[in-house]
This record gives C-alpha cells, structure tokens and sequence, in this order.
C-alpha cells in the first residue's frame, strides 16, 4: 500500500472537495428557496478568480505587493467574495426576480441566458488566454508535511478557509433572525411572507451568501492550480451541482459532504481506476448517476412529500 | 333487491407518514352500484384513502381488491385500467388542452393504437380516433348542454369552476371505469349547482351503472345521494350505517363538533 | 371582445376572460393569418415551408446554400426531434446532441476508413438510428422516476459524458480486442462517405439539401399528426399533469422513455445526415455550444409549437452568420434598438424628445472630449460604410480603446440592472446616457469581437430579455399553470 500515494490523493481530494462544497453551499441554498437551479452560479465562481487577479494586481502584483501578503491574500478574498456577492444580487434582480410567477422553464433559460452573458463577458473583457495568478512569490513555494502527509500553504489555506467560512454559515443559518428567515422561506415561501418575513429580502441575501462563497473559492482554486480561464466556471459548476445533489440539494450540511465526498472520489480516482486522470469527469459523473438512481434525495435530503 | 357482489374490499389498510399514522386498520366494503359516502372532518384520512385505493400511495399493511383482485402494489394506471377513476378535491385538470381533449385523453387506457400507427394514420388508426372522439361526446352529453358544442374545443383554463368540476367527472367517466371516487365533488358550489351534482350522482349509478365512493362535506348532499356512509376520524371508521343512523352518533357528532360542554364534568 | 378598462364586468371571471381575451384578440391582418393558417391541414402547413425551401437554392449560391440552407435543415431537425421530448412530453433533456454525436460517430464507424466499413446508407442508416435510440433507452430509464430537475441534471451529465468519452476513446484497452481506437480521439474520424442508396450518391450540396428537405418535411408531417393522436394527448397530459395522467389510465413512465426513444431516434439519423455533410465526425461539434443552440431554437419558436420551431431554426442558423461581419452587424444592431424604443417608448413625442436628447448629448460629449480630451476622438471605428462615417463626429473612438471600452462594458452591465429599478422619470431622464453608453460598447469593443465573443453576448441577453417579455417564444401559446 503505498501511503504517500494516498496522502497526496487524500490533500488534493480534500483542497477540491472544500471548493466543490463552497460551490455546492450556493446552488443548494438558492434551490432550496427558489427551487431553481442557478445555472449562472458556476460563472461566478470564475468572475470571483478573476476579481481576486485583480485586485491582485491592483495592489501591485505577486512581485510587488504594497502590503504584506497576508494582507494582500485577504484583501483579494475580501474583493472577490463582495464583487461576486453584489453580480449574485444583481443578477438575481435582473434575471430572476421578474421570472418568479412565470412557468418553471422561464427561469432556468434566463439563468442559461446569464450563464451564456457571463462567460462570454469574461472573453471579451480578459481574452481567451490563461491568466496565472504567479502568487508563488507572495506565499512561498515550499510544502509542508507531517509525516507523510504532505501539503502546500494554498491547500491548507483552502482547507482552512473553507471550513471556517462553513462554519460561520452554520451558525449564521442556525442561530440569526435572518438566518431562521431563511429556513422557514425555504419550507414555504408563501407562508413565510404572510408571517411577515421580507421574502425578497431574504432571497437576495441568500444569493449574497451563495455568490460570495462561490467567489471565495475562486480565488482559492486559483491559488492552488495557479491559472484561471473563462471557461472554468463550466465544470466546476458541474461538479459542484453534483455535490448538491449528492448531499440532498437544499440541505446546507449536505452541500458541505456532498463537496468532500466528490473531490476525495475525483481525487482517488484519478490515482487508483483505471485511466483515471482521463476520464475523472466521467467517473464523478457516474457517482452522480449511481447517487441519483439509489437515493435520488441524497444524502442529507428530506424526501420531498407531495400533498395530493 | 339481490345482494350485489362486493366490488371494492379493504382489509386492515394501515398507513403512516414518519411517525403520523393517517389511516389505521381500516375496513371498507363497497358493493356494486351502492352509493357510499365517506365522511370526517379535515384530516380524517379521506383523501389518503382514495390516495390509497388508486395507488398513488401504497398502504403499510393491508389488503385492497377490487372484485377480488389485489391492487396493493400496482401503478395507479393499472388501477385505472381496472376499473376505478377518480376526481381530485382541488381539481386536476389538464388545464391547456381543451375539454374534449381532456376526456380523450383519458381513453389511453382502453384504446390501442400505438406511435407507429399514429404517425401515418393507418385506417385501423382513425377508426379508433373517430371512436374516441364519439366516446368522449357521449361522456361529456351527460351533463346537458354545458360542455358541448362549442365548448369542446375551449381550453379547460377557460370554464367556470363548476364546469371544471364536470369536466373533471367526465374525464373519469371517459377511462370507462365501473367505479368512481368523487373527491368533494360539491366543493365550491352555490346551492343551485350543488342540487344539480347531487342529482348527477344519483344518474351516475342509474343510468351510467356505476359505483360510487364519495368524500363529502355537505351533509345535504350526503343525505341526498348515500346508500351507506362512512364516518372516519384521525384515520380510524368510527361509524358506518345510513346517514340517519350515523349523523346522530355521538361518536361523529363529537369528532365534529368537540364534547357538549355539560359531558365533561 | 370589448374590454372596459377599468371597472370589473359582473359575473365574469375576470382572469379567465383576461387569459381568453389575449389568445383570441388578434385583430386585422394578424387575426386572419393566425385563423386561416389554423384551418389548414398539415400537409398544407407543411407545403407553405417546403416550396419556398425549395427554390432558395435556385436563387442563390452554391456557398450561401451550404452555410445558410444545409445548417438551418439540420438545426430544423434536431430541434423537431428534442421538441418531442421536451415539447410534447415536458422533459429537459439536457444531453441531447450526445445522441446526435452518437448517430454521427456510428455513422462514421460503419461508413469511413476507420474500420474500413462502407456500408451502403440504406443499411447503416436503419442500424444507427435504432442503435441510437437504444442508447436513448438506456439513458431514459434511470430518468423514468425523476422529477423535472433531475431529469435534467443526469441528461446534462450524459451529454458531458458522450463528450469526454468521444475525446479519449482512442486510446481504450478492451480486453479481448486488445487496444481499439474508437472514435479518433480529438482528431475524430474523418473521410465519412457519402450516403451511398443503392449505389444513387448524395454527394453534392444540392442533393444534400434536397435530402434534409424531404427529412424535414416528412417528419413535420409526422410529428403533426402524432400530436392529434392518442400518444400525442398522452404526452400532452403527462407534460400537464404527470400524476393526474397517471391516475386517468396513463402509463406515464412507459410514455415518457417512448419520447426519449423517438427524440434519440431523430438526433441519430440527424447524426448521420450530418456526417455526410461534415464529412468528419469531431467531439467538438456536440458539445454544449450545439446544445444551446438548439435550445435557443425552441425557445424562440416556443414550445410545442412545430412550425414555430422551423422560424425559429431559419432566425438562429442565419442571424449569426450574417453577424459575422459589421457591415451586416451595425443595421442589425441598431435596427433592434430602434424597434425596441418605439415600441416601448410611448407617447411618440416622448420619443422624439429623447431622440433629441440623445443626438444632441452625443454632440455635446464629442465636443467636450475634442477639447479637453483629445485622445478620446483620435481612434478610428471600426469597419466601414455609411454608418460609422455618420458617427466620426458624434461618437467618441478612443485611442487605444481597450482599458475604456472595457470599463465602460463594466458600467454599462451595472446601469443595464439598476435601471428597470428607477422610477418613470429617472428612467426617462437617464435614457438617452444609458443609450449613448450602449453605442459606445457597440462601436468600440463588441464590433471587435463580432466574430466571436459579441454573438454570444448577444444571444445570452437576447435569452433573458425573452423570457422577461414573452416567455413562450414568439410562437408558443402562452400556458396556464397552476402553482
């Protein structure tokens, strides 16, 4: 059994896993109240890495940081968590809002339509080619390990960060007003707003959170893969989505396992099936199958009870 | 009068949502051409019997026939195909399609023509369309002139809400079934309409030879139409008989209206 | 139907007559077309498409008719085929084009150097297409008890699927034939031949096109009767009410893998076709690009709506390409703009007045900018002709128009939301900026990219004001749903 193989697998299936929950925590949040799917979310998520290039490069580069880099790091998440979040209110006003009482298809081709729109802003304003975030010098090349458990300082930040925003999601959802507005907007949204709850309100912080998060882990795939392109939203929001559905979609803890769960099982797979690193989409997407066909309200999700 | 055969039998249906047991142990014979009427108030467990009977839910425990024949774990299709229909309490048409089409539509059951067919219109195919459109004019003549003519080919959004009820009727009539449950069928109507639904049933089981399970509230219909009624209350039958003997039990009276203040000293 | 205004009528179920009175008010000329072309029977309809199709390719260019015939005909097809299952029978199927990938690679595999196979069409084109719609099957039966949504998710993950799949399957290890190159890998498979009927070769352009003309009509002929049929109304009634055509004797899940079936079915002789055409089959060609494309057909046409989809399959196959210059781009663009502010901007002497506003603002920037920003006026536009000689003198072309056009583009996303929020008076103040601002993106950065990123841009927008203004396409009929 060879360990350090498993190690690695095990950090990178983590460092992906906290991405794919970040993104998942959106989607799942935004259907459990909107019951839409956001197509747009997964572009979000690549604005986000672009926000936090720069603002990077705003405060002078990887070379020449006016700040600290740890400051110059927080300053990026900060930049592009609120960007994201402000275009996640904005397009949920713009391209959502007025689709609420329109039949269930409308929605979900205008959020293909912001998808479309987004994307192909992003090529127009930042080209086709890669952008490298080169922010090596910033945080230092060198790995850490314990043991045989090696990592880098980009997939413990992620790691670190991703669990901390999660948490504080939590107990924000658990413990705050808006928090239990949003829990009860979700079971019913009629009800909600006739018990005095500002329903458009809520939906618009819901989108705030979803996009904030999705931009956050924009800037962390960014530090850990080092480039960023137009098109990543596309498959990151793919695999996000699966872990939505995977941990029950409108279920936040479930956003949270379902994330972990699909990038150790990206990560492993890669390393231990057959032509993994290949076909690794395909073999997230066959999980997904397998998920949906045994327990199509996943794990953490409530079987949706139809009154007749 | 002969004893008619017994067409719709449950034995000892059980059903429960999480820790919510909605109808417990319950009983139930309907013979042919009887009128029942079940009876409870909200929550009861009425439309969780229909529910039950028709096959969208499947009973914990029990058995449910029809002439015999189990039904417990068939797809509501089959059901149909067997022989039972019914309506919806908050009506489920198919609202964009017209009202001929909807009890056409209702005919796939025991029609047979397939895709292949359809497509280039072999004879045997509009032989059979012609069938089912005359069945569906049949079916919809029942209730006078109110859907015909011109109004077979109006969108089902665009009737009135006792026409929609009718409608909704006839879309079960239309699946040529023996037995139909009618789920609140007088919901929503003035008194004018619902002495015209109370009739209808009655011509249902005369002239069209059906069976009939009714849910209703209004007790003037109920009086009006059953042969038998069924009180349930928090799932359980807590009396059956006609509708004099059940209205003045005590037991329905109190699921009703709550203890008389003098019993509960 | 008279409407008074204001006070409600007595007796009437006012949403209803509301509902009734906007699919029957059309008056005039309108109102003719739409009750004569209703009594026409199909074959008739089907005659009004097909003998104009017909002699475009007389009138034109061998060229014209490649690019804007032959594509616009497979479009036609492949969007009558996902009607059926999304159309008819109310499912999202978002991993369409995976099966007409898949026709075309079989095609390809029984019909190229590949394997050496050359099978005559009218034997390969039977086996793709049930081959096809086995595959369609087997995709359909785990969709079978899925909600809406899912249905939608496991089909978009097939799609992906197809693609990584197609991409990489030439370097596949079966075990008992040893190592297989399938499908060509990123290269695809190229060489497809010709179909091949009985030794008749449809190897020219014009036999081509007639070919997908005599596809395309036979299958509108089809599809139209199946919808007066009694699969038609099951399909209708399940994309209604699944659970109340359940009840009503119909067998839903059997109904809804048929649609599946017949929608696969279609995109694999599609596939074929295209084969033929395209002569290679290449993984890049059924990705999610098609798939919106497609998509956007069908929503233009509106759902459901059979003959709207054959508009709408002209309108999405030409309008791009005759974008792809900016002389054709510009009338275009601006054409849409002036239709869209006269029929939204009412009454016309608010529009003249804004119309003032705009040219005399623009004059006044370009004023402005010559003075005291020189550099603003030095860029040249872009293109040539009538147009952008009119406005040298109105419209500011930076020098080195990138960084400002790009801010600009930024701003102008920001107004285009914040402004449906302001009140009638802002909104009629701020108009003739906001539209200033919408020409200068135009004419500075997305005529750059018309042949890329703009028509993107372009249809993303176009999807969403769409569903805001008319979200049953402009030939669907506007549906009731009950929440």
């Amino acid at each position: 059994m060879n360990w350090s193989l498993f190690f690695d697998l095990t950090v990178s299936g983590l460092t992906l896993g906290s991405l794919y929950a970040l993104i998942a925590l959106g989607y799942s949040m935004v259907y459990g109240i909107l019951k839409l799917l956001n197509f747009a979310h997964g572009d979000v998520y690549m604005i986000g890495a672009f926000l936090g290039w720069y603002a990077l490069h705003a405060l002078g580069g990887p070379m020449n940081p006016t700040f600290t880099g740890a400051v110059v790091l927080l300053l990026m998440f900060v930049v592009a968590m609120l960007g994201c979040g402000v275009l996640g209110v904005a397009i949920e006003r713009f391209a959502y809002r007025p689709l609420r009482n329109a039949p269930r298809i409308a929605p979900l081709i205008s959020a293909l339509g912001v998808s479309i729109f987004l994307q192909n802003s992003a090529l127009l304003i930042f080209g086709a080619a890669f952008r490298d975030y080169d922010t090596f010098d910033l945080i230092g090349v060198k790995t850490y390990n314990i043991g045989n458990l090696f990592f880098s300082v980009p997939q413990l930040l992620t790691v670190v960060a991703a669990i901390g925003l999660m948490i504080a999601l939590t107990v924000f959802v658990a413990r705050s007003r808006l928090g239990k507005a949003m829990r009860s907007t979700s079971f019913d949204r009629e009800a909600a707003s006739m018990m005095g709850i500002d329903v458009d309100r809520v939906i618009s912080v819901t989108f705030f959170i979803g996009s904030a998060l999705a931009g956050a882990a924009g800037v962390m795939f960014a530090l850990v893969f080092g480039q960023i392109y137009h098109f990543m939203g596309f498959i990151a929001g793919l695999k996000g989505f699966t872990a939505a559905v995977l941990g029950g979609i409108g279920s936040i803890p479930g956003a949270m396992v379902g994330g972990l769960i699909v990038g150790l099982a990206e990560s492993y797979a890669t390393g231990y099936l057959p032509q993994g690193s290949t076909f690794q989409n395909l073999y997230v997407f066959a999980l997904l199958i397998l998920v949906i066909l045994i327990r199509p309200s996943g794990l953490f999700g409530t079987a949706q009870i139809q009154k007749v | 009068m002969t004893t008619d055969a017994t067409m719709l039998e449950l034995r000892e249906v059980d059903k429960s949502f999480g820790g919510l047991r909605v109808i417990a142990d319950l009983d139930l014979i309907v013979k042919e051409h009887e009128i029942v009427s079940v009876i409870g108030p909200n929550g009861a467990g009425k439309t969780t019997l229909f529910n039950l009977i028709t096959g969208i839910y499947r009973p914990d425990s029990g058995e449910i026939q029809l002439d015999g024949r189990n039904l417990v774990g068939l797809s509501p299709h089959k059901i149909t195909e067997l022989g039972i229909a019914r309506t919806f309490q908050t009506l489920r048409l198919f609202l964009n399609m017209t009202v001929k089409e909807n009890v056409m539509a209702a005919q796939y059951g025991h029609t047979k023509v397939g895709l292949l067919r359809s497509m280039v219109r072999t004879p045997a195919a509009r032989r059979e369309e012609k069938e089912i459109h005359h069945l569906a004019e049949e079916k919809l003549s029942f209730f006078g002139d109110r859907l015909m003519g011109y109004r077979w080919d109006q969108f089902a959004y665009s009737l009135s809400y006792a026409n929609r009820r009718r409608l909704e009727i006839a879309r079960a009539m239309a699946t040529e079934a023996r037995i139909l449950l009618l789920d609140e069928p007088a919901a929503g109507m003035n008194p004018s309409e619902t002495h015209e639904i109370t009739e209808l049933i009655g011509t249902l089981r005369d002239v069209g030879g059906y069976t009939i399970l009714v849910i209703e509230h209004d007790m003037h219909v109920v009086e009006g139409i059953s042969d038998r009624v069924v009180a349930l209350d928090h799932g359980v039958k807590i009396a059956e008989g006609s509708f004099e003997a059940v209205a003045t039990d005590p037991r329905v009276v109190e699921a009703y209206l709550g203890l008389r203040r003098t019993e509960t000293k | 139907m008279e409407q008074s205004p204001d006070t409600p009528r007595i007796g009437v179920d006012e949403w209803v007559a509301s509902v009734e009175g906007k699919r029957e008010r059309y008056t005039g000329l309108r109102g003719a077309v739409f009750r004569n072309w209703d009594r026409l029977p199909p074959a008739a309809r089907v005659l009004v498409f097909a003998v104009p199709a017909a002699i475009f390719p007389f009138l034109t260019s061998q060229g014209n008719v490649f690019r804007y015939g032959l594509f616009t005909l497979v479009y036609a097809l492949l969007a009558l085929g996902l009607n059926i299952v999304v159309g008819f029978a109310g499912l999202l199927d978002l991993g369409y084009v995976a099966f007409f990938g898949t026709g075309a690679y079989l095609y390809a595999i029984l019909a190229s150097p590949q394997f050496g196979n050359h099978w005559q069409a009218e034997a390969a084109i039977p086996v793709v297409v049930i081959a096809t719609a086995v595959v369609g099957l087997l995709v359909g039966l785990p969709s079978r008890r899925l909600l809406g949504d899912y249905l939608a998710i496991l089909t978009l993950f097939f799609g992906q699927a197809f693609v990584v799949f197609v991409n990489n399957a030439n370097r596949i290890n079966f075990p008992f034939f040893g190592h297989v190159d399938l499908t060509g890998g990123s290269n695809g498979i190229a060489n497809i031949d010709p179909f091949n009927f009985f030794g008749y070769k449809i190897d020219s352009t014009m036999k081509q096109y007639f070919l997908l003309l005599i596809a395309v009509s036979l299958l509108l002929i089809l599809l139209m009767f199946v919808n007066e049929s009694r699969t038609g109304r099951a399909w209708r009634a399940l994309r209604e009410d699944p659970l109340a055509a359940e009840v009503m004797s119909i067998p839903v899940n059997r109904l809804k893998l048929l649609a599946f079936v017949c929608g696969a079915a279609v995109a694999g002789l599609t596939g074929a076709i295209y084969g033929t055409i395209a002569t290679a089959a290449l993984p890049g060609d059924y990705d999610v690009g098609l798939l919106i494309t497609i998509y956007a057909i069908m929503i233009l046409g509106g759902f459901g709506s059979i003959m709207g989809i054959v508009v709408g399959a002209v309108i999405v196959s030409s309008v791009p390409e005759l974008l792809r210059s900016s002389a054709n781009a510009r009338p275009l663009f601006y054409g849409a703009i002036l239709v869209a502010l006269v029929v939204k901007v009412r009454p016309w002497r608010l529009l003249a007045a804004e119309f003032g506003a705009l040219v005399a603002l623009g004059f006044g920037i370009h004023g402005i900018a010559s003075a005291a920003y020189p550099r603003l006026v030095q860029g040249e536009s872009i293109g040539s002709g009538a147009i952008p000689r009119a406005l040298d003198h109105w419209m500011l072309y930076p020098r080195d128009a990138v960084k400002i056009a790009d801010l600009a583009y930024i701003v102008l996303i920001a107004a285009i939301v914040v402004y449906p929020q302001l009140g009638r008076l802002w909104r009629a103040i701020l108009l003739p900026p906001l539209l200033y601002l919408i020409m200068f993106v135009w004419e500075n950065l997305l005529l750059l990219h018309i042949g890329g990123a703009t028509r993107l841009i372009l249809l993303g927008a176009l999807l969403v004001a769409l569903m805001n203004v008319r979200p049953q396409g402009l030939f669907g009929t506007a549906t009731v749903e009950i929440v």
